[in-house]
């Protein structure tokens, strides 16, 4: 009931050891091109014509990725010196990482000689960082300092079959033992929420749940569509999904069965450990960096794929510092991208195999990944940028 | 012809699943309560679709997983297929309430 991970000066503990460059641009790429063991954050959201509280989502975003425990420490670049947003100043970025406890060095450049001289610098301190970052040993720690996250994409009906009941032991395992689970998509619990409010600790967690599915549910009815039209996704129903409330109702099986903490915002820290829902919407490159953002320290993108064809699910890992699994139960989906699959559970369904050993398997492969085995997407030098769950108009 | 498998995921489950391709007049064995019986679909019953367990009257509720995951749009016989075709969702229909579309 161990793995092998990072410890961190604030008692976290890390399955990667990044040394991380925010907020992305120019400056950000051209330092983690130059330097290995860096990683950046590709996105087009940079708060310009955004509201106060979008551009904290977006703070808290930053912010989380800087105290994510895969962070050995972080360089913050000044994207817009003396006249940025309050929000989302160097200054107040690299504070609150500080207070985790990590180093965070500010570039800026205004001051260091403009943009060549800000890229010259970084590049310095990032090769000193990593020098150091590298100094550091993987030690054996308890299962309790895993912190995970989990979405389910392109569903068809193999997912609430197998892979997201295969997901669910794995999260009750990991609660069990004292750890962390994410799970979120709030359009994706319309139609199960009551089955999850039951499982809240207190009633006021059980009414922030059926909260949050009330505003999301008013959203949907007031673009006057049936949202059939929207969610399930075509892929969806192509795969055999026939409503949202179907899609729902297996979806919530990748969250297991533990006690519900709390509702957590986009990118919210969580104040104790346990199992929590995140309030956001379900988007593949919103959600996973959320949950990063959050301290988590491996994520799963549990999928059915049904719907899909000629997908090999060559895609980037949009968690920047997280390692980032693919599981499928879908025998199809496993032989057309076998390549990139970190874990198949449709044994289930073609040969009986029990789901307790489908989820010891799949723990163990979990376990494999957070003590330094690479996923299939961290051989991958690449991701597609990432697309911030903001709910505000932009004006 | 050997017997197609279909999972009921509760008891009270009015719709079970194919988990291998079914053709229009084969023989699917449903699982219940530890024992089993066999029913004939009245059409094709792809991979991961829905088959009906019992004749399902029009705004029927159809229940899997022992929850309502919509309602039926027509009479769905027993042995059909049971997709967006004949089913319909119950929940965030701004279509339903008269909204502007905006």
């Amino acid at each position: 009931m161990s793995f092998l991970g990072y410890v961190r000066s604030d008692g976290s503990v890390g399955t990667r050891n990044y040394v991380l460059v925010i907020p992305q641009g120019l400056i950000s790429k051209m330092i983690c091109d130059f330097v290995v063991g860096t990683r950046t954050f590709q996105t087009v959201d940079h708060g310009s014509g955004r509201t106060a509280n979008d551009r904290e989502r977006i703070a808290r975003v930053l912010i989380g990725l800087g105290k994510n425990p895969n962070v050995a420490s972080v360089i913050v670049h000044a994207a817009s010196p003396g006249v940025g947003y309050p929000e989302l100043r160097a200054e107040r970025l690299a504070d609150e990482i500080r207070s985790s406890g990590k180093r965070v060095e500010i570039i800026d450049p205004a001051k260091d000689g403009g943009v060549y001289g800000a890229i010259a610098k970084g590049q310095q301190l990032a090769r000193s960082m990593v020098y150091e970052a590298s100094k550091l040993r993987r030690v054996e720690v308890g299962d309790e300092h895993l912190c995970l996250g989990v979405k389910c994409g392109y569903s068809d009906t193999t997912s609430g079959i197998a892979g997201n009941p295969a997901v669910g032991y794995l999260f009750d395992k990991i609660v069990k033992a004292g750890g962390t689970a994410f799970f979120g998509e709030t359009t994706e619990i319309i139609g199960a929420e009551h089955a999850l409010a039951k499982r809240a600790v207190s009633p006021h967690v059980a009414k922030e749940i059926l909260d949050a599915v009330a505003y999301r549910e008013e959203l949907a009815k007031s673009t006057g569509l049936d949202i059939r039209t929207i969610n399930p996704i075509p892929a969806n129903i192509k795969g055999g999904l026939s409503s949202l409330e179907e899609k729902s109702l297996g979806a919530i099986h990748k969250a297991g069965t533990a006690p519900i903490q709390g509702v957590l915002q986009y990118g919210e820290r969580p104040k104790g450990r346990g199992l929590y829902f995140v309030d956001c919407w379900m988007g593949s490159y919103s959600i996973f960096v959320g949950y990063a953002a959050a301290g988590a320290n491996l994520v799963l993108f549990q999928i059915g794929g049904g719907g899909l064809s000629g997908r090999d699910l060559l895609e980037g890992c949009p968690t920047v510092v997280v390692p980032f699994l693919w599981c499928t139960a879908n025998p199809k989906t496993y032989a057309m991208a076998k390549d990139n699959i970190d874990f198949y559970s449709g044994t289930v369904i073609e040969k009986g195999e029990d789901p307790e050993e489908v989820g010891e398997r799949l723990y163990r492969t979990v376990i494999d990944i957070a003590s330094g085995t690479f996923s299939r997407t961290e051989t991958l030098n690449y991701s597609d940028p990432i697309d911030l769950c903001l709910e505000e108009p932009r004006f | 012809m050997a017997e197609k498998r279909a999972l009921v995921m509760h008891a009270k489950d009015n719709v079970a699943t194919a988990i291998e391709e079914i053709q229009s007049g084969d023989s699917v064995r449903i699982p219940q309560g530890g024992q089993s019986y066999t029913l004939t679909a009245t059409e094709a019953i792809p991979f991961g679709f829905k088959i009906a367990l019992d004749e399902i009257p029009p705004g029927g509720l159809i229940i899997k997983y022992g929850e309502t995951i919509g309602k039926a749009s027509r009479l769905i016989p027993k042995g059909a297929l049971v997709h967006v075709h004949n089913l319909e969702g119950t929940r965030a229909r701004g279509d339903l309430e008269g909204r502007e579309r905006r």
